[in-house]
């Protein structure tokens, strides 16, 4: 049977990473938890991205080496609204995407997630992302990474965004571009504290997007052959694993019955406040590895260790 | 490392010659996620006491450069990275009187990716911090 692959996001630790722990503090609680493979941030985990210096890269990979884990997503940025009077060109998109997929590559990582700017409240890319990705197919092809958009709250599955990538890998036949799907698009009850920078406007002016968009899990039938990667984005896990807006116990089954076998890179996004995260990820591999020994039992088969 | 608060207590100084103040100073750690393309910052607005100062006359020194806000405003290449600080720099003659402020800050942060509508959104912050020399 298929067995998930655990992973955490640096990301989790935000705010903690920079003021209370350092990156091999962040590199010890990843392999503590018992995951397998790290994630993180291109521009924020490397202290002089785009260009890492010697003495990081020697760093890296005596880190990734001592706590036995792999780089899983690199995540990247296309700020397609540069300045506030003009759009990256194509040429600057492409670039872009080759920057990191080359940064990416010398550092271990398979997947890179490039988050393009927007042009409306749909959350629809700038149309640069199309020829942007697409002259840099041949280079991810070399390179042996798989580049994905997230598909992230408040866009859902079934959305013009996510059919316009869609059409894109059948018409381009490519392997090296699929949808990575961030659990937030999950959730099902209001945030009272959104970690990923909450200000008064967005308080008020956000709702949807606090509230939760309730995607139904079915719904990951129409899309999981496109998905090699989930970010487990999760923002509440109280002392009794119960998680208070991520609907795990309908998630867990469904990624199960669908045969995924990738990576769950938990992505904590609750309250900032310091060293919370560490336990909150904790937490949640503790109630996803429940749930899937749970199913496993269910379903006949030995439980993943 | 830095201390949780946006606003830093070390850094917080007056600017120019003893006796003839020019301005003063604030440090502010990069409080984002990920790092910045300068431009993205639209500007840095500050309270201090009650009393507005606008961004638009703040000069702004990451590392060792000092931009005003126009220049900032064209600045695609260099970065403002997780875990340092920028500083603030405001002009006001006589500086700030020697005691415990209270400092307000608003960060207007261009996140290309958000809707439109929070495009910039405003990252704020506000403490107490002491000047210490006249």
């Amino acid at each position: 049977m298929n067995a998930f692959k655990y992973g955490v996001s640096l990301y989790s630790y935000t705010d903690d990473l920079g003021t209370v722990m350092t990156l091999e503090d962040g590199f010890d609680h990843v392999a503590s938890a018992g995951a397998t493979g790290i994630e993180i941030l291109g521009e924020t985990s490397i202290p002089t991205y785009p260009e890492p210096t010697a003495s990081w890269l020697d760093t890296w990979f005596a880190l990734l080496d001592r706590y036995q884990l792999e780089p899983t997503n690199f995540a990247a940025w296309v700020d397609t609204r540069l300045t506030i009077g003009r759009n990256m060109s194509v040429q600057e998109g492409v670039a872009q995407i080759a920057c990191d997929l080359r940064l990416a590559h010398r550092l271990g990582f398979k997947f890179m997630r490039p988050k393009f700017g927007v042009i409306d409240d749909e959350l629809t890319p700038d149309p640069i992302w199309e020829p942007a990705i697409e002259r840099n197919l041949d280079l991810a092809h070399q390179l042996g990474i798989v580049i994905m958009p997230e598909i992230h709250a408040p866009t859902p599955i079934r959305h013009p965004v996510t059919d316009a990538y869609i059409a894109f890998i059948e018409r381009t036949g490519t392997k090296n571009f699929g949808l990575l799907i961030d659990t937030g698009i999950f959730q099902d009850r209001p945030l009272n504290k959104w970690g990923g920078g909450e200000t008064e406007e967005i308080r008020k002016g956000a709702l949807s997007f606090l509230n939760g968009i309730k995607v139904p899990v079915e719904h990951l039938v129409d899309v999981i052959k496109y998905v090699p990667f989930i970010q487990a984005k999760f923002h509440h896990i109280d002392e009794h694993l119960h998680d208070h807006h991520i609907p795990w116990e309908r998630i867990v089954p469904m990624l199960k019955k669908l045969g995924y076998d990738g990576y769950l890179s938990s992505e904590y996004e609750g309250a900032r406040d310091p060293w919370v995260a560490i336990e909150q990820v904790r937490r949640q591999h503790a109630l996803i590895r429940k749930l899937e020994a749970e199913y496993d039992a269910t379903h006949g088969e030995k439980a993943h260790a | 490392m830095l201390e949780r608060s946006h606003i830093q207590s070390s850094g917080f100084q007056n600017v120019g010659p003893a006796g003839a103040r020019t301005g003063f100073e604030l440090r502010i750690r990069q409080p984002n996620y990920r790092s910045s393309r300068l431009s993205l910052i639209e500007g840095v607005d500050l309270v201090v006491d009650g009393i507005s100062y606008p961004a638009e006359q703040n000069r702004i020194r990451v590392g060792g450069h000092e931009y005003s806000h126009a220049e900032m405003a064209e600045e695609t290449e260099a970065r403002l990275y997780v875990g340092t600080f920028f500083t603030v720099i405001v002009p006001k003659s006589g500086g700030l009187a020697p005691g415990v402020h209270h400092v307000a800050s608003s960060i207007r942060f261009r996140h290309p990716y958000f809707p439109p509508q929070f495009q910039p959104v405003f990252v704020r912050s506000e403490r107490h911090a002491t000047i210490i020399v006249p």
